[in-house]
């Protein structure tokens, strides 16, 4: 059939395509409804493409528990060679997924991967298309993918794939439904009348065709009726064969056909006819996965129970261990065997885990476990906690920390009962971590001390000793050195008497960590050491555990370049292995340090960046918050409500109460004293958070933590004396030498902090370099106060900021290019610049290219624009070009004719 | 989406003149907004030409001064502001 109004779409992705060889490979996002003609387009634009042989195409499919990487198997069979075998044997994700990406680096350029209906895609897919779009612009690829955006809302984990794929290598091209016009054009096609065609299907091109295939002479109401009253006139048998293939998604198997119903030619005929599609391999599916459903909903529930039965059995007689295990836990669901249910679920659910697919897997122990409720009392309790253990531990890898919680409750309620004491201890101890996870402190506390409880009644095993390190974590979380230290050293020595390597890592790092909270640089090295280890034995989280807490540590005490060395380190590594969730921890750092850097742009880049995921964990997000809101104070900006409800600030304020934890309070209420005392507002709530943080840090914080809570009461006048143990540029500061101070800031790094500091002067020099450090920020609260005091102290000629000197040559142009700017505003060609200039007409080319790369415009008409828009007119060039080179050139107003400025008034709509 | 009145200062004076080039300079502005979801509503200008005040609707004040610097255009200033209006107001 003809695609109607579609053409610029196909241009569009043939333009994409034809860049590639030249600028690297792009990603092409495919959206619109269900029925829009996703696979339309991208068929028509691959039938052509494909002569050249360079589409790989892969489907996603509608099951309850997608396949792991389903759509990958598709495409190593088209590859073909050991490609598919590759994949199969691979022991882990990142093997599969490195494996992927030589073979596409191997392929002819441009090659164009196709992932369909991406809306359904498992897990370990979703990965592998953020793994590949990270690295397209060294590939000649073009990943095309598509899926139903009406599916896809915000939390879908799609929309979070998309919003990690680098914006700059992205086309999207969203359908839109069919125009009156050409819905018009396909009923004239038909034969029929467009009278409330376009009314009844809004467009959508898969409804229309329905429509016009049931041929009746009433116009269906939906697209269901459509496709029911196309398939009523089939024969009985073509109809068996309908609703058998309706049973699948995607497309049914021959051999399952035949073994089941065996039709002849000419019933799989009349299913094609009736827009039914026959794939390569002779399998057989339904044009679009609506036309599917609504067969497949047409029968009734014992019906299709039967077929599904029907199939398990067809599969297990013929093809057991050949067809994917996923397939066989859809039908036996979907028959109500339980029995079967029960013994493939937690198998796929494990192949599924291995390939990082943890959503799907958690998806088979839910089904498995639905049916071992409805076997009630006949299923053994014991086998029922292990599938709540491992559904636990699924979701708490993926963040659904409420149900991970939940379903470990269930598990510990199964081990109470059957009288499982180092079960219940290890779940209680689980209990602990997820509950900290879930920001609820003292039911993380009282779990944690019931785990030791009773697990010390028993003889010692791993279980206790990582009850043990699980309170170090605590305690040092809670900057309880004294009681993590202790803890630490119980699980540690158990943990190497046990061999429990893994264990012994992730009590070296508490140690490591609340020794350096103690302000003993030793830890350092216990965390180093428990870092090679982790790297050595492939310990993921540990690894991504120990660069973080060396970061966190490092930025704490404010050594940046140890900071940013452990963030690039871990970041790469954590990217590499897909630890997303600490990525994002390690990335709301690294905006934090930015902003201590005076790096502002980038600190905003990845605070935006943390704050915009949809999964983000308030950990993350707080100090992702404090640095968005400490910017916009300190550049006068409005702290915006977007999402509209709460600002910045307020918001990282509400989720950091909770926490209760001093690292994640002290960057919010900082921010906010600073904010307050910038706008010189009173604010009585934030002084008063800030006093009750202070008086607890007194008791248990570093001397940074301390010195941060005291300095911001001190400014707001409310510090009675100068605490002890004080970080050094904040106690230089606070006790009136603003001069060492402002010296000890500069050396760590801190251009604000330097420049506060300055700006606590009288004396004209040190608040003239305080204004030029404000106005390179564009900190213009803190430059107008400086300003103020410089005027107030009789100081005249005071600069007029940073964007007028900028702006005095913008673009960093050479003389000879702003000159070549001034002709081109004159409207001159180059032929008349040679001349004028004495150069040849090819080097005017090469400056007229320079100017236009300089002022990032793409013709000379722009060019013009800009230097219109910049105030740079013909007589401002002049003076430019004069003072550049210290006196009006020879004769140069003479030669090109001195333009008078015209006065013309200024745009305004 | 908030909006925002956007004071900028021009030492030198702003001339937009009223012909093509100016519809280009202007139609240039809008388009490299759009890509930040930034609209550019309308300007208020000192009679010297020296200051503006514009009014512009955006996701988040770093979304105005990301695009005023691919405009290569001075941001002194940044209120997030509501409209009140008089007529609005009637008595009772």
């Amino acid at each position: 059939m003809q695609l109607l109004e579609r053409e610029l779409h196909i241009e569009e992705l043939n333009a994409l395509l034809d860049r590639i060889p030249s600028v690297g490979g792009r990603v092409a996002l495919i959206s619109g409804e269900a029925g829009i003609g996703k696979t339309s387009l991208l068929r028509e634009f691959a039938a052509v493409q494909n002569k050249a042989g360079r589409v790989l195409w892969g489907g996603c499919e509608a099951l309850f528990t997608p396949h792991p990487l389903a759509p990958l198997q598709d495409i190593s069979r088209q590859i073909g060679g050991d490609f598919p075998k590759t994949i199969c044997s691979a022991p882990s994700r990142h093997e599969i997924f490195n494996a992927t990406l030589d073979q596409l680096a191997r392929l002819a350029t441009p090659t164009v991967v196709v992932i369909e209906d991406a809306h359904w895609a498992d897990e370990a897919t979703l990965d592998l298309i953020k793994f590949l779009g990270r690295r397209l612009a060294g590939l000649g690829v073009m990943l095309v993918v598509s899926y139903r955006d009406d599916e896809v809302a915000d939390k879908h984990p799609l929309s979070s794939v998309i919003g990690d794929l680098p914006p700059a290598l992205l086309c999207r091209i969203r359908l839109q439904p069919l125009s009156e016009s050409a819905v018009g054009s396909l009923a004239a096609a038909a034969g029929r009348s467009p009278a409330g065609l376009h009314a009844v299907t809004g467009g959508n091109p898969f409804f229309v065709t329905e429509i016009l295939a049931a041929s009746e002479d009433k116009v269906p109401s939906t697209v269901r009726d459509a496709v029911i009253a196309r398939m009523a006139r089939l024969s009985e048998e073509a109809r068996r064969v309908a609703h058998l293939v309706s049973i699948v998604p995607s497309h049914a198997e021959r051999w399952l056909i035949d073994g089941m119903i065996g039709p002849g030619g000419e019933v799989m005929q009349e299913c094609l006819n009736a827009g039914m599609v026959a794939h390569r391999d002779c399998s057989l599916g339904f044009r679009h996965e609506i036309a599917r459903r609504a067969v497949e909903d047409s029968m009734s529930l014992p019906e299709r129970q039967d077929l599904h039965a029907g199939a398990l059995a067809m599969i297990l007689k013929q093809r057991e261990g050949k067809v994917a295990i996923g397939r066989l836990v859809h039908h036996a669901d979907n028959a109500a065997d339980s029995g079967a249910v029960l013994r493939f679920a937690p198998v796929a659910a494990e192949r599924a885990a291995a390939l990082g697919a943890h959503r799907e897997a958690a998806g088979h122990l839910r089904t498995a476990l639905r049916h071992a409720a409805a076997l009630g009392a006949s299923f053994p309790e014991e086998e029922r906690a292990l599938l709540f253990e491992r559904l636990s531990y699924e979701c708490y890898l993926t963040d659904e920390m409420a149900d991970a919680s939940s379903t470990r409750e269930k598990a510990l309620a199964v081990w109470r009962s059957l009288g499982s004491r180092r079960k219940e201890g290890d779940a209680l101890r689980w209990l602990s971590r997820l509950s900290w996870f879930n920001g609820r402190k003292a039911a993380a506390e009282a779990y944690a001390s019931e785990a030791v409880t009773v697990l010390e009644q028993l003889p010692a095993g791993r279980e206790l000793a990582m009850a043990y390190s699980n309170c170090a974590q605590l305690s040092m979380i809670a900057e309880n050195v004294g009681a993590s230290l202790e803890w630490g050293r119980k699980a540690l020595e158990l943990a190497i008497r046990l061999g429990e390597t893994e264990i012994e890592v992730h009590a070296l790092t508490n140690i490591g960590t609340a020794k350096l909270v103690g302000e003993d640089p030793v830890g350092r090295e216990d965390l180093e050491r428990a870092l090679g280890t982790a790297l050595n034995s492939g310990f993921e989280e540990h690894v991504a555990r120990a660069f973080t807490n060396l970061s966190t540590m490092a930025f704490r005490h404010r050594e940046f370049p140890a900071a940013v060395e452990y963030l690039k380190a871990g970041i790469a590594y954590c990217d590499e292995h897909h630890l997303d969730s600490w990525i994002r921890y390690m990335t709301a750092d690294r905006a934090q340090i930015s902003m201590a850097l005076g790096h502002w742009d980038d600190a905003l880049k990845d605070a935006q960046a943390v704050i915009r995921h949809p999964r983000v964990a308030p950990v993350s997000k707080i100090p992702a918050l404090a640095t968005l809101g400490r910017i916009r104070a300190r550049r006068g900006d409005p702290d915006s409500e977007t999402p509209p409800g709460e600002t910045a600030l307020a918001e990282g304020y509400r989720l950091a109460v909770p926490t209760n934890e001093m690292q994640r309070l002290v960057q919010v209420l900082a921010a906010r004293a600073e904010a307050a005392w910038l706008q010189g507002a009173g604010a009585p709530d934030v002084l008063a958070d800030l006093s009750q943080a202070y008086e607890l840090g007194l008791k248990h914080a570093d001397s940074w933590i301390r010195g941060e809570l005291a300095f911001w009461l001190w400014r707001h006048g409310l510090l009675d004396k100068v605490p002890a143990r004080v970080a050094r540029p904040f106690a230089l500061q606070m006790a009136g030498d603003w001069q060492s101070a402002a010296r000890a800031w500069e050396a760590i790094g801190c251009p604000y902090e330097q420049a506060m500091a300055l700006a606590d002067s009288d004396d004209e020099g040190p608040l003239r370099a305080a204004l030029e450090i404000f106005e390179r920020l564009e900190a213009s609260p803190m430059a107008a106060i400086v300003r103020r005091k410089l005027r107030a102290s009789g100081v005249r000629s005071i600069p007029r900021g940073a964007q007028e000197r900028t702006r005095q040559n913008p673009c960093g142009m050479t003389n000879r290019q702003l000159r070549v700017l001034g002709l081109l505003v004159e409207g001159r060609r180059n032929a008349d610049i040679a001349r004028r200039l004495f150069v040849a007409e090819k080097t005017v080319d090469h400056h007229v290219s320079a100017v236009l790369a300089k002022l990032g415009v793409r013709s000379r008409g722009e060019a013009v624009a800009t230097a219109t828009r910049l105030g740079l007119r013909e007589a401002q060039i002049e003076e430019l070009v004069a003072k550049k080179i210290g006196k009006i050139p020879d004769g140069a107003m003479a030669r090109q004719g001195h333009v008078p400025r015209r006065r013309t008034p200024p745009a305004s709509t | 989406m908030p909006r925002y009145l956007v004071e900028r200062d021009f030492p030198s004076g702003l001339n937009i003149p009223a012909s093509d080039e100016g519809a280009n300079v202007c139609r240039t502005v809008v388009d490299i907004n759009a890509a930040d979801g930034v609209t550019w509503i309308q300007s208020y200008f000192s009679t010297d030409n020296k200051k503006s005040y514009c009014i512009y609707d955006g996701p988040t004040p770093e979304a105005i001064r990301k695009v005023a610097v691919k405009n290569r255009l001075p941001v002194n200033r940044i209120t997030e502001v509501r409209v009140l209006d008089p007529y609005f107001y009637r008595a009772a």
